[in-house]
């Protein structure tokens, strides 16, 4: 239970309130006795003065009666008239023995308990001595008090504290083991488990919030990587059946060998290019690139690439142009920023059919720079559009041309590294990919 | 030539070897890399083949140390990562070019035969010649018999390729990487109608061509016959 973080600081805090107490208590006592003293002081110093007064105005006997009256009167001072020799002449005080001053001096009371007794003594002019006392009682009783509220004081903090920490330590203690205890489970294989949150907006719930929000992304990672896997052993499987026929059919008739060894090779070699592709969109997905990003002129790209694929269009009866409407430059990598455009243009190329024109367009959309590659084709049905960007997702009717499947992906896949937006949009008749980066800061 | 071969897996190493040998080049072949090492250090090669992953010391750190103690020989190296860093890192260790395995064996002899080392004054030439076939490097101009022929720019950079590494092969790949700086491998075939627009332009009308197609591998521009 020690190892508990919070219950050795309610330890520590309780401690501390304690020990504060005690000093509280110790000043509070000492002042409050010196507070008191004065006041007794001044108290005996004001009635042995009236006396003195009393001696001056009416003599000896006018002193001896005030004592007399003042003596018998209830919760009164204690007094006391001695003669020359020291013989008591009147009050409580009589007989005691004190020097000129304050003195502090032992008293049997009137119930027989010795008392100590504070005593200001002072010597009348024709050497009688007059004193003016009061018993420590009153302070004692005050002393009393204040112990015993410290006391309790004392007590009490140390009762609650120890009660809170264990109550704080045992709350604190189940919100981390719950933490830990998700962790537990999502190491045992439970992957969807999470941290509960109190809705409270404390440092824990925090904590837990972004405890979650971490498993959400490796979740989301994982998710990604099972469906890759899911892909690659889906639709790798077709190609790889197909080389295997076509081997086995090379053996069974040895005439036909060399025709079926290089349809063979074509057949791996289309495999490794899409398990190329795969690696790469992992890759950029991973988002390392991020870090090598340089200002790269969209216009200039685009004209690579527009320039590199108009003779092939040219052969295939159909039309590419370049237009440029205001030069643009983003922060990005322009190896993949050109491999992108290259997909955008030959799905295009591809998909569009014979004599399409096609458009291949850097310029801004208000502030922000955008590539796009636009045809007059057939288009695509709209429910069909977003699922375009999935790995493997083909149309239907592209299913026989060839194609890994994974060129719009990997669009995506460069376009969301540079934070970019990809859309498909119908061009009436066509279709318009475009890929709006961020407004430059 | 002389080549070197550092590769940890036998049967991939004996096969190069063997179709090495067979086009004509002595081939020796260190497993581990230290013995590579060694070898590439003590003997002369005309290009040494690299692979990147080898057990105990790794392909570029053995790259950096011979770079390091002075060995200037055009080194091939080879590597299963296809990441794009791979490759960055790899030409920053002081490799000279770089080939992703799985590879067609046609690729890497016309890589190897790129790399051979050239006569030195070969890159400060202003004209590169081959028959009568004349590209002036400084008025960036072509011509044929003495005939002016005019070129795109991407064309012009295709036919300096082409005479520069004149009577070797040069592959798609190689084309793509150097003219149009593409380090992937488009779908569409547009290496062939570059190539066969350049063609026109400068082999149409001639007696000979000098630009030839080399099946399963890629062209060739050399001396005629």
């Amino acid at each position: 239970m020690f190892r508990s973080t919070s219950l050795r600081l309610a330890t520590l805090y309780t401690a501390v309130f304690a020990l504060s107490v005690v000093v509280l208590g110790i000043i509070t006592l000492f002042t409050t006795r010196q507070a008191l003293s004065r006041q007794v002081e001044a108290r005996i110093g004001a009635e042995s003065a009236a006396l003195v007064q009393e001696y001056r105005s009416e003599g000896l006997q006018g002193v001896i009666d005030a004592v007399h009256e003042r003596d018998g009167a209830v919760g009164s001072l204690d007094f006391g008239l001695q003669g020359p020799q020291g013989e008591p002449l009147a009050g409580r005080l009589g007989a005691t023995r004190a020097p000129i001053g304050w003195s502090m001096e032992s008293h049997r009371d009137r119930r027989g308990d010795d008392e100590a007794i504070r005593i200001l003594t002072v010597g009348l002019p024709d050497g009688h001595k007059l004193l003016v006392g009061d018993d420590e009682e009153r302070i004692e009783a005050l002393d009393g008090v204040v112990m015993r509220g410290f006391g309790l004081a004392f007590v009490g903090v140390v009762v609650l504290g120890v009660l809170g920490g264990y109550a704080l330590s045992g709350d604190v203690h189940r919100r981390l083991a719950a933490i830990s205890g998700t962790a537990e489970a999502i190491i045992d294989g439970d992957l969807a488990r999470r941290v509960p949150v109190r809705g409270s907006d404390d440092d824990l719930d925090r904590l837990a919030l972004t405890f979650n929000r971490m498993l959400d992304r490796i979740a989301a990672l994982m998710e990604s990587l099972k469906q890759v896997s899911n892909d690659i052993a889906h639709d790798m499987r077709t190609p790889l059946t197909r080389l295997r026929q076509r081997l086995e059919a090379g053996l069974a008739a040895p005439t036909e060998q060399g025709l079926a060894l290089e349809g063979a090779l074509g057949d791996l070699d289309s495999i490794l290019d899409t398990f190329a592709a795969l690696l790469r969109i992992a890759q950029i997905e991973g988002g390392a690139r991020r870090a090598a990003f340089q200002p790269c002129d969209l216009a200039a790209l685009a004209q690579t690439v527009a320039e590199a694929f108009s003779p092939s269009a040219e052969d295939n009866h159909q039309s590419l142009s370049l237009v440029v409407e205001r030069p643009a430059s983003v922060d990005g990598d322009a190896e993949l920023l050109t491999q992108m455009l290259v997909n955008l243009v030959e799905n295009a190329l591809r998909h569009a059919g014979p004599q399409a024109r096609i458009v291949v367009t850097a310029g801004r959309v208000g502030r922000s720079p955008m590539l796009s590659v636009t045809d007059n084709g057939p288009g695509v049905p709209e429910a069909e559009r977003e699922r375009l960007f999935d790995r493997f997702y083909r149309l239907e009717r592209s299913r026989s041309t060839p194609g890994s499947g994974l060129g719009l992906a990997l669009v995506a896949a460069v376009a969301k590294l540079h934070g970019a937006d990809v859309s498909l949009i119908p061009a009436g008749p066509g279709l318009e990919a475009r890929v709006t980066f961020p407004e430059p800061a | 030539m002389k080549l070197l071969i550092v590769e940890d897996d036998r049967e991939a190493a004996g096969y190069l070897k063997r179709a090495l040998n067979e086009a004509g080049h002595a081939v020796d072949w260190a497993a581990a890399g230290r013995d590579g090492l060694l070898l590439a250090a003590g003997e002369t090669y005309d290009v040494i083949i690299l692979d990147r992953m080898l057990p105990e010391v790794d392909g570029l750190a053995i790259l950096r140390t011979i770079r390091t103690s002075g060995v200037k020989t055009p080194v091939l190296l080879l590597t299963a990562l296809g990441g794009i860093d791979d490759r960055v890192e790899g030409l920053e260790a002081g490799a000279d070019d770089y080939l992703v395995k799985p590879f067609a064996f046609a690729e890497l002899q016309a890589r190897v035969n790129a790399l051979a080392r050239r006569p030195p004054t070969q890159d400060l030439r202003v004209e590169l010649v081959v028959a009568d076939l004349k590209l002036d490097l400084l008025k960036r101009t072509v011509s044929r018999a003495g005939r002016r022929i005019e070129l795109q720019p991407r064309e012009f950079q295709l036919l300096e390729y082409l005479l520069r590494h004149a009577g070797r092969v040069v592959t798609r790949t190689m084309l793509l990487e150097s003219v149009w700086d593409f380090h992937f491998d488009p779908k569409t075939n547009i290496v062939e109608t570059h190539m066969s627009r350049l063609r026109g332009k400068v082999d149409r009308g001639h007696g000979c061509e000098l630009i030839h197609t080399v099946r399963g591998a890629g062209y060739v521009l050399r001396e005629p016959d």
